[in-house]
């Protein structure tokens, strides 16, 4: 080794552990999140907006992390969970038994119910029993198909998966039925603008959190997640965010 | 439907869209300058017969011929950090600009393989004759003719390229594609979004059409 290459790596290693010992730096968390899911999270004129982003922000400013946006197709966010490109999914992922035991799930921090949405004038389908034989939309990597296939077990329910873009086929008349969570099925109707109805009743009570790693490092973010979602709970925070795109709250 | 077409919405989303026609055009051009360094290796080993090594080449092109880009992709980016985590540190763009180039450097070194058999082996011969190396004879004479064959095709691969860079927004690269997605789920004006990014597309690809077109010339004034 010439003494030119060894000088250089001898200044490398020390400029090196000079730029990694601030201790007091903030420590940045990357929350992914599909940017495709009115109100929650979308964007609007280029600017990425809505119900999770705002929570995040706030728990961000709680917990002196800086918060870093990635957004990806939602059925993508949960290979970059495990792929480790971002520490949790900001996207109203809801707990089920099969995620509480892969992931340490936050608190829930909003609370809703399994809702059928139909074109309108449709009155043949209010109960998930009308569905049978039917076409139902459902998106790609959302927990929806499961909960049906729960109550299908006679596999009767033609069950057909999207990516993006399942209420404009239910309004097109290509699919009979889709089904979400009523809170955005209620404010995709409103914004939408396309011939859509609310079907009967929700059917299911839904939970939704955060997923982290089951790994120590992750557990800790989880923990302060949960340390600043209580705080924002017993202050109003939260429903205060809730209030801005909801106009009701739907985090209890 | 009863909605009407809203071209204002379009001029409106076109600025937007046009901020991350960088990122898309960066990614095709990263790709291709990479996909053609690999292919020009590929195809000389593979004219070479360069022993072993033109097998490795072979399994190499098949695989990368015989898989949808989308696939490798998601094995890049979703799946190998699961495995080496070295690979966790790799973003999505990279991930997309290095999924482009395996997958295209398969397709252009059977292009560039193909124009290279294509000049008559006399001219080998003869460079041999005046005592040239192989090396320098495809160098000197083949390469430059063999080039001018490969042009048009390796234009059409970029092109095709360019469309490509479109799947990099299932990894979450915030290109021209994705912008166009998230803007219309909350606009739900989807014909009008998607119609843009066609328009986008399109003009850029008439664009390199255009230079597809003064290159070839160039390369055929000596014909």
């Amino acid at each position: 080794m010439n003494t030119f290459f060894k000088r250089t790596l001898i200044a490398l290693v020390a400029v090196s552990s000079l730029l990694t010992v601030p201790a007091f730096a903030q420590q940045t968390v990357k929350v992914g999140m599909s940017g495709r899911y009115f109100p929650f999270t979308f964007s609007q004129k280029d600017v990425l907006q809505g119900f999770e982003v705002d929570v995040w922000n706030e728990i961000a400013k709680r917990s002196d992390y800086k918060v870093e946006y990635v957004t990806s197709t939602f059925s993508g966010l949960f290979g970059m969970l495990e792929a480790g490109h971002i520490d949790t999914i900001a996207n109203q992922i809801t707990i089920t038994d099969e995620r509480k035991a892969k992931y340490a799930m936050s608190d829930p921090y909003v609370v809703d119910g399994v809702q059928i949405t139909v074109r309108k004038g449709r009155d043949d389908i209010k109960t998930i029993e009308d569905l049978k034989g039917k076409k139902v939309a459902v998106n790609l990597g959302s927990n929806f198909e499961q909960v049906l296939r729960k109550y299908d077990t006679k596999n009767e329910i033609n069950i057909i998966t999207y990516d993006s873009g399942l209420e404009q086929d239910v309004a097109l008349g290509r699919a009979d039925a889709f089904i979400m969570d009523r809170v955005s099925s209620v404010q995709l109707i409103k914004k939408a603008g396309l011939p859509l109805q609310l079907a009967g009743q929700p059917f299911e009570k839904i939970e939704n959190a955060m997923p982290f790693l089951n790994k120590p490092s992750q557990i800790a973010i989880r923990d302060q997640v949960n340390k600043a979602l209580a705080e924002m709970r017993a202050d109003g925070t939260l429903a205060k965010i809730s209030d801005k795109w909801f106009d009701s709250n739907i985090t209890e | 439907m009863q909605s009407s077409f809203d071209l204002q919405y379009i001029i409106e989303l076109m600025p937007i869209l046009f901020k991350y026609l960088g990122v898309t055009m960066e990614m095709a051009l990263w790709g291709f300058l990479f996909a053609l360094i690999l292919a020009l290796g590929l195809a000389l080993v593979r004219v070479f017969k360069i022993p072993f090594v033109q097998y490795i080449a072979s399994l190499y092109i098949s695989f990368f011929r015989g898989t949808p880009l989308l696939v490798q992709l998601f094995l890049l980016y979703y799946g190998l950090p699961q495995f080496m985590p070295i690979f966790i540190g790799m973003d999505a763009f990279t991930a997309a600009v290095v999924g482009l180039s395996l997958h295209f450097s398969a397709y252009m070194a059977e292009s560039i393989r193909a124009s290279i058999i294509g000049i008559d082996k006399s001219q080998m011969e003869a460079c041999l004759s005046l005592g040239m190396t192989r090396l320098q004879a495809m160098k000197r004479v083949i390469l430059p003719q063999a080039s001018r064959v490969a042009t048009p095709s390796l234009m059409n691969y970029f092109i095709d390229m360019i469309k490509s860079t479109s799947l990099a927004f299932t990894l979450g690269v915030a290109e021209i594609m994705a912008k166009a997605q998230m803007e219309a789920s909350s606009s739900f004006k989807f014909f009008e979004s998607f119609f843009a990014v066609a328009l986008i597309y399109w003009v850029v690809v008439l664009f390199f059409t255009r230079i597809q077109y003064l290159l070839e010339n160039r390369l055929n004034k000596a014909y």
